[in-house]
């Protein structure tokens, strides 16, 4: 269980996070989403006591971190992978982790072979490829076998086999029970990915949702063909739906589903030669979400 | 601590953290207040130090830190050597007035350059890999990190300068064996609280540097300033009139540790400062970058 309440952290002028609160609730993978700079990486760092929150606060089961004593075994992270030291094993870098945490040895070896790793443990971190740095993050976060997850963008750089790795290991560690919190700037990895989503721009929060309520909101209407467009337009519109012509003779329908059209259709006798349900992709939802909330965005000319 | 694979000694149902992996858990919400309970009441200064050792000693730096001490101690044994042939050759009537530095010499020099560079190496390193963040997240409570880590690097460094100069010092004595040399047949007791003022200063200087790294963060400008203040502060003090230059001289860490207890049979200038004021200052030196470092530590964002 992640609690943000009220969460606000300035860097001297500039504020990167803006009252911001949601809720990460186990059993699920929760998608925290945000263009770049805005402000993910930020709440993981309070999250995990590394910054202090200019106001409110983050809760890691109802604590916060800092007063933890042995944190991983309560919550594991990766925030980058790219932060080890070059010219230590890898079974190095998870053996002072675990002995630090008061984690047997052995479950360093477990970890590395769950990850994939095993083979690599005694070579130097330095030498690994970015994927494997990845795979090394993730299990140091295994380590502690902890309740909580978190992952800031895990997917960064990896090749499709890892992609899809990532997304099998995140999607069973939920079904485990485990909170599972993954950031990222990429609908499309996490409508693969996520049950919930937590849309976040320019610090402040724009949606709190899962990916179905997301996708419904985005719905706009139905596309109908008739070669009696007219008589169709009439019904419809006596049973209470909006209908606009497109160009080309479509209908676009709002305010029935497909099957009261066909039915509508169907008591007066009029062909149909298509019936699409039409909904923007959640690709297209998010980027109307956080239109305008992108920090460096492309001028569109 | 032993190894101990089970989380929280078996008071979560689930099982242990060896067999976590392998059993399903299909849709039951995790056990995080149990989890909880537990965390808070183990852990400590204990794990922070066995980690923080573990780090140290899996790095290449440190091995080369020892192995520039190693080096030094080999020199060491050079300069004895060089000493025996140099009084052989001597008239018998200047045998009376003759100098010689003790056998320790080159590693009462090299001693506190590793020390900076350790110490300093402790924090710096960290901050420019990013790992400090991991260490932050695996040992949140701030202040027991900053301490294990300065004690971990302090004890190395200490216990590594009292070693080599021991070894050091024994193996000039046994090179020298009865060429009355004054600086190379101090009474046993003179020669062992010499050597461990300089382990002891050693010590402090790889606290002062890491102190001083916590508040500068960047492994460049912390070497940079401690290798100022063991060269180029001495160089320059010597350029004030008197009486001032000696004493600022004498003030510098790098001169204290002779002052508290030089080199048994040496009739050398050490410095102004009794003993007592020596190790005040070394201890006043030592309290304030770790201090300030611990503040910096404390109250910035990783």
């Amino acid at each position: 269980m992640i609690e943000v309440r009220e969460l606000t952290k300035r860097y001297g002028g500039t504020t990167a996070v803006d009252r911001l609160s949601f809720a990460v609730r186990p059993g699920t993978v929760t998608g925290f989403l945000g263009p770049n700079g805005a402000g993910k990486t930020t709440t993981m760092r309070v999250l995990l006591g590394l910054d202090h929150a200019t106001s409110g606060e983050a809760l890691v089961n109802g604590t916060r971190y800092g007063s933890l004593r042995r944190p991983m075994r309560e919550v594991g992270a990766l925030l980058d992978a790219g932060a080890v030291h070059g010219g230590r094993r890898a079974f190095d870098h998870l053996g002072w982790l675990a002995r630090s945490n008061g984690i047997g040895t052995r479950r360093v070896a477990e970890v590395l072979e769950r990850v994939g790793l095993a083979g690599a443990a005694r070579r130097r971190v330095g030498g690994f490829s970015l994927g494997m740095r990845q795979r090394l993050g993730i299990a140091a976060a295994l380590l502690g076998d902890p309740g909580v997850l978190m992952f800031d963008e895990p997917v960064n750089g990896l090749d499709p086999d890892g992609v899809r790795w990532i997304r099998e290991l995140m999607r069973s560690l939920a079904a485990e029970g485990r909170t599972v919190l993954i950031s990222s700037h990429l609908m499309s990895e996490m409508e693969l990915t996520a049950d919930r989503l937590v849309v976040i721009g320019r610090g402040r929060l724009i949606a709190d949702t899962s990916v179905r309520e997301l996708a419904d909101r985005f719905r706009r209407g139905v596309l109908v063909r008739s070669p009696r467009a007219a008589d169709l337009t009439a019904v419809l519109a006596a049973a209470g739906a909006g209908v606009d012509t497109m160009p080309g003779g479509a209908l676009t329908v709002t305010g029935l589903d497909v099957a009261a059209i066909g039915d509508a259709a169907a008591a007066h006798g009029i062909p149909l030669h298509e019936v699409t349900p039409h909904s923007a992709s959640l690709e297209e939802a998010y980027m109307e979400l956080t239109a305008g909330s992108a920090e460096f965005g492309a001028v569109t000319r | 601590m032993t190894d101990n694979p089970n989380r929280a000694s078996g008071t979560v149902g689930a099982g242990g953290i060896g067999a976590a992996d392998d059993v399903p858990r299909d849709g039951v919400p995790w056990d995080g207040a149990a989890g909880g309970l537990v965390g808070r009441g183990a852990g400590g200064v204990g794990d922070a130090v066995a980690a923080e050792w573990w780090k140290v000693r899996s790095v290449r730096s440190t091995a080369a830190v020892l192995g520039t001490v190693g080096a030094f101690l080999l020199l060491c044994v050079l300069w004895s050597w060089y000493v025996a042939r140099y009084w052989d050759g001597l008239p018998a009537a200047r045998r009376g007035t003759a100098q010689a530095a003790p056998a320790e010499q080159p590693l009462a020099v090299s001693l506190p350059v590793c020390a900076v560079v350790l110490g300093a190496l402790t924090l710096t390193s960290e901050y420019s890999s990013g790992m400090i963040r991991a260490s932050l997240a695996a040992m949140p409570r701030r202040g027991v990190l900053f301490m294990a880590k300065g004690g971990v690097a302090a004890a190395l460094m200490g216990a590594v300068a009292l070693v080599a100069t021991a070894a050091g010092s024994l193996a000039g004595a046994a090179i020298i064996g009865d060429r009355p040399v004054p600086t190379f047949h101090g009474a046993a007791a003179d020669v062992a609280v010499h050597l461990l003022w300089l382990g002891l200063t050693t010590a402090a200087i790889t606290l002062i540097a890491f102190g001083l790294g916590a508040v500068l963060r960047s492994t460049a400008a912390t070497i940079t300033s401690g290798m100022a203040v063991l060269f180029v502060l001495p160089a320059l003090a010597r350029l004030l009139p008197s009486p001032w230059d000696e004493r600022i001289w004498s003030a510098l860490p790098g001169s204290l540790a002779n002052q508290i207890a030089g080199p048994p049979g040496s009739s050398g200038d050490h410095g102004a400062l009794s003993p007592p004021v020596a190790v005040t200052l070394l201890v006043a030196c030592t309290a304030v970058a770790l201090g300030a470092g611990a503040y910096a530590f404390a109250r910035r964002d990783a």
